[in-house]
């Protein structure tokens, strides 16, 4: 029974000479991918979770854009050279936008290397929250036998809110139950294969003016200064490790029409600046 | 959720499924997410074979990714930019509608969406030739006026009908109704049954607001839920058929009352998840 049970092990958890070196190896570094946006060390550490919060048309899509180019162009053209993971769940995805971006930050783009560069990204379009978990299960493979994928973005992990509510009748476990699943292996994800995720949430629910708001102790002091009403379920906000928030600016005096405040969750440490989104994409 | 039955795929039995459901499993998101091992020793049952099963029903029930120059490949192959018929919108819409893409136009009432949606319509009809669906929900949509733009056109009695067939309309009065026009839309198109006229390259819907906002206010999720359900649905349309679509609708902000942090509760019969 044991040399049966010892048998099947083996079957189950042997991995290729490429997986080994892969886990081996360690995931290529996120060094550099952009100091303005991480409160901290300037770099997300692998293991890191950061969420891009904001209402809509305030810029998350795009950054996330721009971190993209960062990614995927080559060191030749000043990127990082790794491959991206992207979970599109609101079919929100541009690629003739993303193309122009690369077309601006290519010294000489062509063809062959636009595709090149393309080539690094993957993009998976989700319809529910049960497919969301069930592609994030048959990824992990990817995950396993890819070194330079390391990072994943998730647009966004908002989108199935309110049909989850709705499906999951009056009980509010059973309504988080898929979301919750979601998140747990993600965690997984995230602490076996050293990942960095990023993943946007819109801003459904505004602070009410009521005095009930006010008796929740604001544990941090970028809560205070920002809109923010948590809505996704608790195991969710405790994976977060970053959160950044998203505005536009409505009389942009100096001409930079978006804004952002980045909080390192456990540190509590903010910082803020701004961005303006033009035809090459984001600039600082 | 998709409840295991046997059949779902091969190598799924009758007499499996009835060991997993002794021990829990019933539906396939509870099979992908088991300990595969715990689960061949519980139920007395091959590794190997669940193993290959779990293959099978991922690949089924998850979405596959593709690499970003296989997307863009497609999408040049695919992709066509539709002219509205006005210069100074396509100026304004980077020279026009994008297939596979859904461009809402909102305003006030009164303030002239349903004129465009028809000349938009008009024109796509009659210079493009191609099919266009109207989905009316405020009684706005009038053929005499339709009429009119067609005629404005072209003086050729021939060629203003074969433009005015080319444009079915659908009217719909509350969500439901608009969700099953979507559905039948969707028939037609991945059947690629001539459904009397051919593919479709245009969806107006006018107006998404006028079904939507009866559903909304008060505590209940349903309305928002339903929301959601016909924005996707519209989404989803564009991109796997390659239609442009434009909804229509008023901005509206919404009091649904409050909503109070979800607290983790421990479930009543003493499950955790």
């Amino acid at each position: 029974m044991s040399a049966a049970r010892a048998m099947s092990e083996g079957f189950g958890k042997a991995e290729s000479g490429a997986q080994l070196l892969a886990r081996l190896e360690g995931r290529s570094s996120l060094r550099n991918l952009e100091p303005y946006l991480f409160a901290d060390e300037g770099f997300p550490m692998h293991g890191d979770v950061i969420e891009f919060h904001g209402p809509e048309g305030s810029g998350k899509t795009e950054m996330l854009y721009h971190l993209i180019t960062r990614c995927i162009l080559p060191k030749s053209g000043g990127g990082l050279e790794v491959e991206v993971m992207f979970i599109d769940t609101d079919y929100h995805f541009d690629v003739l936008r993303l193309v122009t971006i690369l077309e601006h930050r290519l010294p000489q783009s062509t063809e062959e290397t636009i595709k090149l560069c393309l080539g690094r990204l993957f993009l998976v379009n989700c319809n529910s929250s049960t497919q969301l978990l069930l592609t994030l299960y048959s990824l992990e493979n990817m995950f396993c036998t890819r070194p330079s994928l390391c990072l994943l973005i998730l647009d966004s992990i908002s989108a199935f809110y309110w049909i989850d509510r709705s499906n999951g009748g009056e009980n509010y476990n059973m309504q988080e139950l898929n979301m919750k699943k979601c998140v747990k292996f993600l965690e997984k994800l995230v602490r076996e294969h050293l990942l960095a995720v990023f993943a946007t949430t819109q801003t459904i629910m505004q602070k009410s003016s009521s005095s009930a708001e006010s008796s929740f102790s604001l544990k941090h002091q970028c809560e205070a200064e920002v809109d923010y009403r948590p809505y996704l379920c608790k195991s969710w906000q405790q994976l977060v490790t970053h959160r950044i928030f998203f505005s536009k600016k409505c009389h942009s005096s100096n001409s930079k029409g978006f804004s952002i405040v980045s909080c390192h969750v456990k540190r509590n440490h903010v910082v803020k600046c701004s961005f303006s989104v033009a035809e090459c994409g984001v600039q600082f | 959720m998709v409840i295991l039955h046997a059949g779902l795929c091969p190598g799924l039995t009758a007499e499996m499924i009835q060991l997993l459901k002794a021990n829990g499993i019933q539906t396939v998101v509870d099979f992908i997410s088991s300990d595969l091992e715990e689960v061949a020793q519980k139920c007395s049952l091959s590794y190997k074979a669940l193993v290959a099963v779990r293959r099978v029903l991922l690949a089924q029930f998850s979405a596959f990714p593709i690499n970003g120059a296989d997307l863009y490949e497609e999408l040049k192959s695919s992709m066509a930019i539709l002219s509205t018929g006005s210069k100074s919108l396509d100026k304004l819409l980077d020279s026009g509608l994008y297939t596979g893409e859904v461009l809402e136009l909102m305003g006030a009432p009164g303030s002239g969406k349903t004129q465009v949606c028809l000349s938009i319509a008009a024109s796509v009809s009659h210079s493009l030739k191609q099919n266009v669906l109207f989905i009316d929900s405020t009684g706005g949509f009038t053929a005499s006026r339709l009429l009119q733009l067609v005629q404005s056109r072209t003086e050729e009695e021939e060629e203003q009908v074969e433009a005015l067939q080319r444009i079915q309309v659908a009217h719909v009065f509350d969500i439901y109704k608009m969700l099953a026009a979507l559905q039948e839309l969707r028939h037609c198109m991945s059947q690629q049954v001539v459904c009397s006229v051919g593919p479709v390259k245009l969806l107006v819907v006018d107006s998404v607001s006028a079904v939507v906002c009866p559903l909304l206010g008060g505590r209940q999720s349903e309305g928002l839920a339903l929301m959601m359900q016909l924005a996707r649905e519209l989404k989803t349309l564009a991109r796997e058929f390659g239609l442009a679509t434009v909804p229509t609708g008023i901005q509206v902000e919404l009091d649904i009352g409050g909503y109070e942090a979800l607290e983790e509760r421990p479930g009543a019969s003493g499950e955790e998840l």
